[in-house]
């Protein structure tokens, strides 16, 4: 097969990007998308050329690294994958191929197709957690959760932390992901105690590293390689909701609460 | 460098199995919780292992800074452990124990493991999934809401918790959130996007770590009272394996030059049911979860020149072969038989698919029984990814596979106490030899490296730092200069490098198959001596030819890989020396001399109960010292599955 | 400004700016049910419109609070807008989109069209000053006489098409504000998700095709004169 790539280049954050055409060909059909720019990077290198800097790891679905905007789509054409997973069978042989990273004012790019995505990290330092001290667990089985329950924390917990979201999102909003984070812990007794404090921190944090808000596109939903609904955006808006007129303020010190576990 | 004399103490407590780890625990001094705001930690890695430990560290005062190569340290390639992790629970009623999960075990591991740890950590094991849950681990449940379990990997009780097909995923998420914790806290400082590339060791002991910053390639030195490696395994020497393809023994290796021991690196696992490779192109290959042998059965044609499709050939020209071989166990046999069994299939020539790389995985028996919907339920997301992957529908045709390079069971060598033989540098998760010998049972990984960072490392580590005294030693240390002085050099050369014109991936390629042929799933003596003699002109070629682009002071993804392949190229050697040392076959490394007349391992017990802990020599071939293997509790038998 | 659009609470204004929406989704059923009565004839509509006259006090109190409303849900929804431009500064070169609806990705486009329609019905029908040749007398029983103006507005093919226009930003509008409010309030059910993506395209053809009545019946003479 014979594909011609439209590839986003750019050298470093602050400096002027523009596509560049490289034309790909014995490219077959079993190749996975990542195997196809690799081949593309050997003969660059070959030539003395500066390789397409893109990210990958795991390279099965389930770490989150890869992150293109292919064609248009984030992870491209096949729904409920990663870019990783996306095999050149699914292209047209001939076809035109647009690459271009993840765009969002909270994701800077570092090279090429490489962002940045710490602002997911930091939203979740700022309360995806539940605050319990490592020993002294009670036993498992103490605490009963319905499978249904279980089930449901598990498909909000699937999420990657790809970030496919904000790329797909109009807004570039993390919705979805601080949706997923805050219901996985939600729904789970485990969760309950920090609930109102947790949702409210996330949500600040989110809002503090310049991430748009949720314009209910539902995109998000569309292109998460994980397929996580957007029902749980329902669930964050009504968590949100709940500790907007739970939050006494009671304590003032909330935040700092902690201190007392050292 | 080799300043300090190796000696292999292995620190095991006296006293009886079940109370050695007790008494570990009570006789380890204390460090007091002023003095534990001073100290600091360092520890490399974020997977299972790395982040369990670091926030441990981190809740318990220490002051901890933590290094990880992803954008995120929730990307570690723990995150890819689809089936679960064990622990005696107990819940099933089935008969399981801490005993037992310690036999299965050691067991497992072809007796080439050490009886204290292993018991510890069938003893942690149910901590383990206690800690989980209360973070918020996502597990299984049945419809009353007690926790789920499945059997897996060639036992015969139910012991396994899982995430769907995610475990790994979702317990790496838990300790993640645990350190993102005390991040907020400020206990534990973040430092993502840095690879470490050597260890600065002051008056014998680790002392602190060398680390390029991947997005402006700057290097620096970072001191501390102590260093934890949590860097994984190097299954990624073999080129194509289902590691991710950041996975490297860079960190090990760098650490066992400055004197840390390598124990027992030839134990590599290779997984029977990956998806086979099927170009040049192929830069990784996919693990297919192991549940699948739960129901799906292997076979190939009994003709070698049988090229019917599957679906057309009669049940009486099949060949189960693990059934055959193992009725006891039939598709269940541990990992290391069943992909024995594969290689020897195809290296009769019955293998098929592209090369004859390849053996049927066949559900249309279950399907009839049970119906295409249960199979569906188990397994949709496997046939799904195995359709995207290779274009075929495993509901109607057999599904193939091909073993894969998996795990590495060898790594640094620690005591009891997971300490390398450098004082103050502590190895943990897989990156250490510890627990699974020769061979690992399925679900022991996640368990180990929890095990490792929650449990038993917080202990150990505050008993080193009670004793030792450390004065607090500036970054410019003259240790520093000369740790960073040599990773500079070493950098330097390889961006100058611009030979020939050949890329880092076709030597690690090259490589790979040299790995693969002489010292994968069978070796022999003479195999072994030719990949001696290969590995040293690829190498010599590598420095002469490899071409690496841009340079050292910016984000350069193909300099990070070649100083990943220059390691490898290196460390390849030392797992031949270990495995042509070894003249006997156990666990996963068999040497064809030592098999019995129906093509089954023999261990040789008067001879090799001991694990070979490798000493760095500039220059020199790797000088072995021995840990002999004392089994006081169980006795050694013959490993027999069938 | 750009500090300043960062320090919007995006949560909480959301949830202002559709209370808000709400509001006037509200009025917009309410206006077009009572201007239904256009087809009972001008005796009734009339006597509507001097029915809201004659309480001077709950007719001003809803004009402030729609105006409020109209206010806090402009300000608000434009200030997130802009802030949500900043959240893309570069923008993609090829954008496929799979799930968001024409309407959704049109709101701010929509809205500011539907601000200008409001200013022009006002201006046109409310206050009179757009079509001076416009009845402004009153009727047989000395009310104003609000059914010869729409007889008189709708004849006209301009005006008419100035209000089919209105309607369908409105359509367009009101079908993805609707059913967002359901999520934006987190109101979501398992049985019920269905019906709450199809009440927004529902109120909003409930709302247009009850105005487009009136604007056509009118314009082809099917109202009593």
């Amino acid at each position: 097969m014979k594909f011609t790539l439209r590839i986003w280049r750019q050298r470093g954050p602050n400096e002027r990007g523009g596509f560049v055409t490289y034309p790909v060909d014995d490219v077959s059909s079993d190749m996975s998308f990542l195997e196809m720019l690799d081949a593309l990077n050997q003969r660059l290198i070959v030539a003395g050329e500066d390789p397409v800097a893109f990210e990958h790891d795991c390279r099965e679905g389930i770490c989150g690294s890869c992150s293109l905007v292919i064609d248009g789509v984030p992870h491209g054409p096949d729904r409920g994958v990663t870019t990783c997973q996306l095999y050149m069978r699914r292209f047209v042989d001939g076809a035109t191929i647009t690459i271009e990273p993840w765009r969002a004012k909270a994701f800077p790019i570092i090279k090429d197709l490489v962002v940045d995505r710490r602002a997911l990290d930091r939203i979740m330092q700022a309360g995806g957690y539940i605050s319990v001290n490592t020993g002294g667990a009670v036993d498992a089985n103490t605490l009963l959760i319905g499978k249904e329950e279980a089930e449901t924390a598990m498909d909000a917990a699937s999420c990657i932390g790809c970030g496919a979201c904000v790329a797909a999102c109009k807004n570039a909003s993390a919705m979805l992901f601080v949706a997923a984070k805050v219901s996985h812990l939600a729904l789970l007794p485990q969760g309950k105690p920090e609930r109102t404090r947790r949702v409210m921190a996330m949500v600040r944090a989110m809002e503090r590293e310049g991430f748009g808000s949720c314009g209910n596109q539902y995109e998000c939903e569309a292109v998460c390689p994980k397929q996580i609904s957007v029902r749980f955006i329902a669930l964050l808006n009504r968590e949100y909701l709940r500790a907007s007129l739970t939050e006494t303020r009671l304590s003032t010190r909330s935040d700092s609460s902690h201190g007392e576990s050292y | 460098m080799g300043s300090h004399v190796i000696t292999l103490d292995p620190q095991v407590p006296p006293g009886p199995l079940e109370m050695k780890w007790d008494r570990r625990r009570f006789s380890g001094h204390l460090v007091s919780p002023a003095n534990k705001r001073r100290i600091k930690i360092i520890v490399v890695g974020t997977g299972l292992a790395g982040a369990s430990a670091a926030s441990t560290l981190g809740q318990l005062g220490y002051q901890v800074e933590c290094f990880c190569f992803h954008d995120s340290p929730r990307r570690a390639h723990s995150i890819a452990a689809q089936g679960g992790i064990n622990a005696a629970k107990n819940y099933q009623d089935d008969g399981d124990s801490v005993a037992r999960l310690f036999y299965d075990t050691i067991k497992g591991g072809d007796f080439r493991s050490r009886e204290a740890n292993v018991y510890r950590l069938a003893q942690i094991s149910t901590q383990i999934i206690d800690q989980c849950v209360a973070l918020g681990v996502p597990f299984a449940r049945e419809y009353g809401g007690q926790l789920a379990n499945r059997s897996f990997g060639g036992v015969q009780v139910s012991r396994t918790f899982y995430c769907r097909g995610q475990t790994g995923q979702q317990l790496l998420l838990g300790a993640y959130s645990a350190l993102c914790w005390q991040i907020e806290r400020g206990q534990v400082t973040m430092r993502p996007r840095t690879e470490m590339l050597d260890v600065i060791v002051v008056d014998g002991h680790a002392r602190g770590i060398v680390v390029r910053d991947l997005v402006t390639g700057r290097l620096s030195a970072h001191t501390a009272h102590a260093v934890v490696l949590a860097t994984g395994g190097y299954s990624n020497v073999y080129y194509l394996s289902t590691n991710a393809s950041g996975c490297n023994v860079t960190a090990t290796y760098r650490a066992w030059k400055q004197g840390a021991a390598f124990a027992n690196p030839s134990f590599t696992q290779i997984h029977p049911t990956a998806i086979p490779p099927v170009g040049v192109h192929q830069a990784k290959l996919t693990l297919m979860s192991e549940s699948l042998r739960n129901d799906g059965r292997l076979w190939v044609p009994v003709s070698p020149s049988d090229r019917r499709p599957p679906n057309e050939i009669p049940p009486s020209e099949r060949d189960y072969f693990l059934e055959r071989r193992y009725p006891r166990f039939g598709n269940l046999v541990p990992r290391d038989v069943a992909s024995r069994a594969v290689k020897a299939i195809c290296d009769e020539g019955r293998g098929v698919g592209p090369g004859g790389q390849g053996v049927y995985l066949d559900f249309s028996d279950v399907i009839r029984q049970q119906g295409i919907d249960v199979v569906r339920e188990r397994y949709g997301n496997l046939f799904e990814m195995y359709e995207r992957i290779t274009g075929e529908n495993a509901y109607e045709v057999p599904m193939r596979i091909y073993p894969a390079p998996h795990y590495t069971m060898g790594g640094l060598w620690v005591d009891y106490n997971l300490m390398s033989t450098i004082p103050g540098l502590f190895v943990i998760g897989e990156a250490n030899f510890a627990d699974h010998g020769a061979n690992r049972l399925g679900a022991s990984s996640l368990m180990q490296g929890l095990a490792d960072g929650y449990f038993i490392l917080p202990y150990t580590i505050g008993h080193y730092l009670a004793t030792v005294h450390s004065p607090p030693i500036p970054e410019d240390h003259r240790a520093s200069r000369a740790a960073l002085e040599r990773v500079e050099v070493r950098l330097k050369k390889l961006v100058q490098a611009k030979g020939r014109q050949r890329t880092a991936a076709s030597f690690h390629r090259a490589l790979g198959k040299i790995l693969w042929d002489y010292c994968g799933m069978s070796r022999c003596a003479a195999g072994l001596r030719r990949a001696l003699e290969a590995i040293p002109s690829l190498r010599e070629e590598f420095w002469r030819d490899v071409v690496v682009p841009g340079s050292g002071e910016a984000f350069n993804q193909e300099l990070e890989y070649a100083g990943r392949v220059a390691d490898f190229l290196e460390f390849a050697e030392l797992m031949c020396h270990d495995a042509l040392h070894r003249e006997e076959s156990c666990g996963a490394h068999f040497r064809e001399e030592y098999q019995t007349e129906e093509g089954e391992p023999r261990r040789d017990d008067e001879q090799f109960a001991y694990v070979a802990a490798w000493e760095y020599r500039e220059g020199e071939t790797p000088v072995l010292h021995k840990e002999p293997l004392n089994f006081e509790f169980v006795q050694p038998t013959a490993r027999s599955y069938q | 400004m750009r500090q300043a659009a960062q320090l919007v609470d995006v949560a909480r204004s959301k949830l202002m700016a559709s209370l808000a929406g709400l509001v006037l989704v509200g009025f917009v059923i309410v206006h077009m049910l009572g201007n239904l009565q256009v087809f009972e004839g001008s005796d009734a509509i009339n006597g509507y419109a001097s029915v809201l006259r004659d309480m001077p006090i709950f007719l001003w109190t809803a004009r402030a609070g729609l105006l409020t409303a109209v206010v806090v849900h402009v300000g608000l929804t434009v200030r997130l807008a802009l802030r949500n431009r900043q959240g893309r500064p570069v923008p993609y070169t090829l954008r496929r989109y799979r799930a968001a609806s024409v309407a959704s990705r049109t709101m701010a486009l929509t809205g500011s069209l539907l601000l200008m329609f409001i200013v022009f019905h006002l201006l046109h029908l409310t206050v009179g000053i757009i079509d001076p040749a416009a009845p402004h007398g009153m009727d047989a029983q000395g009310r104003m006489d609000v059914y010869g103006k729409i007889i008189h507005a709708f004849r006209n093919p301009l005006y008419v098409g100035i209000y089919v226009g209105g309607q369908l930003v409105l359509g367009l509008h009101l079908s993805h504000a609707v059913s967002s409010v359901f999520q934006t309030w987190g109101i979501a059910h398992a049985a019920l998700d269905r019906l709450f993506k199809l009440a927004g395209p529902g109120v909003a053809l409930f709302v247009v095709l009850g105005n487009l009545a009136i604007i056509f019946a009118v314009f082809l003479g099917w109202v009593r004169t």
